[in-house]
């Protein structure tokens, strides 16, 4: 049993759904999507909780809302809940991703590509 | 007469009298009837007379003969009885000691773990003025009571045993169980709906947890998982809350920022699930529970107050009676047949782990548990267990200090916090007009100081795994960093590639070599562009890496 104990030792005690309190993030989805760039407008409180501070933290500049989750390391859903009850606090903004017309060209995209592969 | 007058000289007179006395009145009255009867009857009367005479002696004689030896038998009779009688009380005396002291104390040694033998020879030591026979049915007495009172302590331990060895069982399952959903949180998280039905599961599993827990702890065991890390108190408090029905109905206020030391934690966290199930369960349904945890000079005091119905004194009295019982030690039968554990529970793990339990009426109008737990089980070094990996600890930290963002420990692989790696900042730009991220500057110097305490504060995560986690963080925070290129200058442009990769995966489900990574990123694994997934995962275990692949 004392090799399973070690495993269990790792992990968390709190589960996502008390970091969401239940909410699956269904109806938040509508309004933010992967892309939707997100930048706090006030600074954490300390009487926030802990992710929402987290993230008002992270988007001094925007960041995308798939970042965000990266970097909290949660699930998109929780990511999203958390980032719905912010808009509604008016404590970040969201913005709409660049316009899929607006894209740089093909050239520059290779650029980037060739660029990052060299990294 | 001849034996009357053998008997002992020393009490002659008397017994010599009483039968003297009537024979020498016969003996007259024989010789006043011989004188006054006419000469001819005189030899009748006279003969009539001797006879009389010798036959009032001898009954006297025998009477007197008998009466002594009567005297004598009532004697010895009297003695006889006295004896008896000491006999009597004597046995007396010892069964009720066998009954008031001897099997008590008996019954109470073997349950300490006493052998009957043992216990049965020191009984016998206690000698009392009885017989043979009676010292040996008492010992029989004794043995036969203790053999079975011996077998029912054997009986209740196995069962107990079973009990544990079960919840170990059940908790085991719960445990993977727990981990598999968390796995499938990582990978469903994009879809809500599966994601909705997953919580659901995963809160579900943690209510059979915490069931298990408290048969595991009511069965003498420790509950289920050990921490060997310091957590902090707010994720201690947000487990408590995650393990209960209601867990919405909670309001949890911040926290001071300290950590409870790795043994204490399950513990703690199940005395504060079950006293929060309490306080839901027996509170109006829209009503709100609050938590809170204030230090206090002896340690952390957490309270939980309620908007139920108030305790009421005798109420509380019984709460507490049960409290303080269990710590004594309860038997699964008194349980009854609806059996409420969380009393229970919270007062065994209070005794084994020196917290303190009141219940007092609350200034809510309910119940206000409060839980103290001693200074020895607090630590106020930077906890290394990190709540969900979310912003460095998960208690509130002043605005404006750095912010490291720790390694999410699901699979227990990245528990090292790389501060101003993850907090990137898009501040400049290069001369083809990338912008360029620059790695958070606010407070170095305290996050490289803590990252190699951080790094001895985990032994099992060997330095070069840290190294290499901290390279893939560091590449991760800056993939659009600047690289001489002849393109256009166009704000906006970092995301092209990100947004190409999920365009790419949304419409064929395929993404392309070069863009794959960003598709990625919503699953929670680091982008890396143009590095293949194995490589990115260097830090991640490789459940996770073989998952990020099927998802492609």
């Amino acid at each position: 049993m004392s090799g399973t104990d070690h495993e269990w030792d790792e992990g968390n005690p709190e589960r996502l759904y008390v970091i969401t309190r239940g909410r699956s993030g269904l109806a938040e989805r509508t309004v933010l999507d992967l892309v939707t760039l997100i930048v706090s407008r006030s600074k954490p409180q300390p009487t926030m909780q802990p992710e929402h501070a987290a993230i008002l933290r992270l988007c001094h500049s925007p960041l995308s809302v798939a970042e965000i989750s990266a970097y909290l390391r949660l699930p998109m859903s929780v990511t999203t809940v958390l980032l719905a009850d912010l808009l509604a606090d008016k404590r970040v903004e969201a913005r709409a991703p660049v316009p899929l017309a607006q894209l740089p060209d093909r050239a520059l995209i290779e650029a980037v590509m060739h660029g990052l592969q060299k990294l | 007469m001849l034996r009357a007058g053998s008997s002992p000289g020393g009490r002659r007179s008397a017994p010599v009298l009483a039968w003297l006395l009537p024979t020498v009145v016969m003996a007259a009255a024989a010789a006043v009837a011989v004188s006054v009867v006419s000469s001819g009857a005189r030899v009748g009367v006279g003969a009539c007379g001797v006879v009389a005479t010798l036959a009032v002696a001898a009954v006297a004689v025998e009477a007197v003969r008998r009466g002594r030896a009567l005297a004598v038998l009532r004697e010895q009779h009297g003695r006889l009885e006295a004896e008896l009688r000491n006999q009597l009380a004597e046995q007396q005396t010892q069964t009720v000691r066998l009954a008031e002291r001897l099997l008590p104390q008996a019954v109470a040694r073997l349950q300490q773990g006493d052998f009957v033998e043992d216990v049965l020879r020191d009984a016998d030591s206690h000698e009392g003025a009885v017989t043979a026979e009676f010292q040996a049915a008492r010992q029989a007495v004794l043995r036969s009571v203790l053999e079975a009172v011996d077998a029912e302590e054997g009986l209740r331990e196995s069962a107990q045993r079973a009990f544990v060895n079960i919840a170990r069982r059940v908790q085991a399952i719960v445990h993977r169980q727990a981990q598999d959903l968390r796995e499938m949180e990582d990978r469903h998280g994009n879809d809500p709906a599966v994601f909705d039905d997953l919580l659901r599961l995963d809160h579900g599993n943690a209510l059979v947890g915490r069931l298990a827990d408290s048969i595991a702890v009511l069965g003498g065991a420790r509950p289920g998982r050990q921490w060997s890390r310091a957590v902090p108190l707010y994720s201690v408090l947000r487990g408590a809350v995650s393990r209960i029905l209601d867990y919405q109905r909670v309001e949890l206020h911040p926290v001071s920022e300290v950590a409870v030391i790795g043994s204490a934690v399950e513990p703690l966290i199940h005395a504060l699930a079950e006293l929060l199930d309490n306080a839901t369960r027996y509170s109006p349904p829209q009503t709100r529970v609050h938590l809170t945890a204030v230090e206090v000079q002896t340690g952390i005091a957490i309270e939980i107050e309620d908007g139920g119905l108030s305790l009421s004194e005798e109420g509380r009295a019984r709460a507490e009676r049960m409290l303080k019982e269990a710590q004594a030690g309860i038997d699964l039968n008194d349980l009854g047949e609806t059996p409420r554990l969380g009393l229970a529970v919270v007062g065994r793990l209070s005794q084994a782990y020196g917290f303190q339990v009141s219940l007092r009426p609350s200034a809510y109008g309910g119940v206000r548990a409060v839980l103290i737990v001693p200074q020895e089980l607090i630590t106020t070094a930077p906890a290394t267990g990190r709540a969900h990996g979310i912003g460095a600890s998960s208690g509130p930290r002043p605005a404006g200090s750095p912010a490291p963002v720790a390694g999410r420990s699901l699979a227990g692989q990245q528990t090292v916090t790389v501060g101003e790696d993850e907090a990137p900042m898009v501040s400049e730009r290069t001369p083809n007009g990338l912008p360029q991220r620059r790695r958070r500057h606010a407070a170095p110097s305290a996050a490289e100081s803590q990252a190699p305490a951080l790094r001895a504060a985990v032994p099992n995560l060997p330095e070069p795994r840290v190294a290499a986690h901290r390279a893939a963080e560091y590449q991760a925070a800056e993939p659009t960093a600047a690289r001489p290129a002849d393109a256009p200058v166009q704000p906006g442009m970092w995301l092209a590639a990100f947004q190409g990769g999920v365009n790419g995966q949304a419409s064929n489900g395929q993404a392309p070599a070069g863009q794959a990574p960003a598709g990625q990123a919503p699953n929670g694994q680091t982008a890396q562009p143009g590095q293949p997934p194995a490589t990115a995962s260097v830090g991640h275990n490789s459940d996770e890496s073989s998952s990020g692949k099927g998802e492609q």
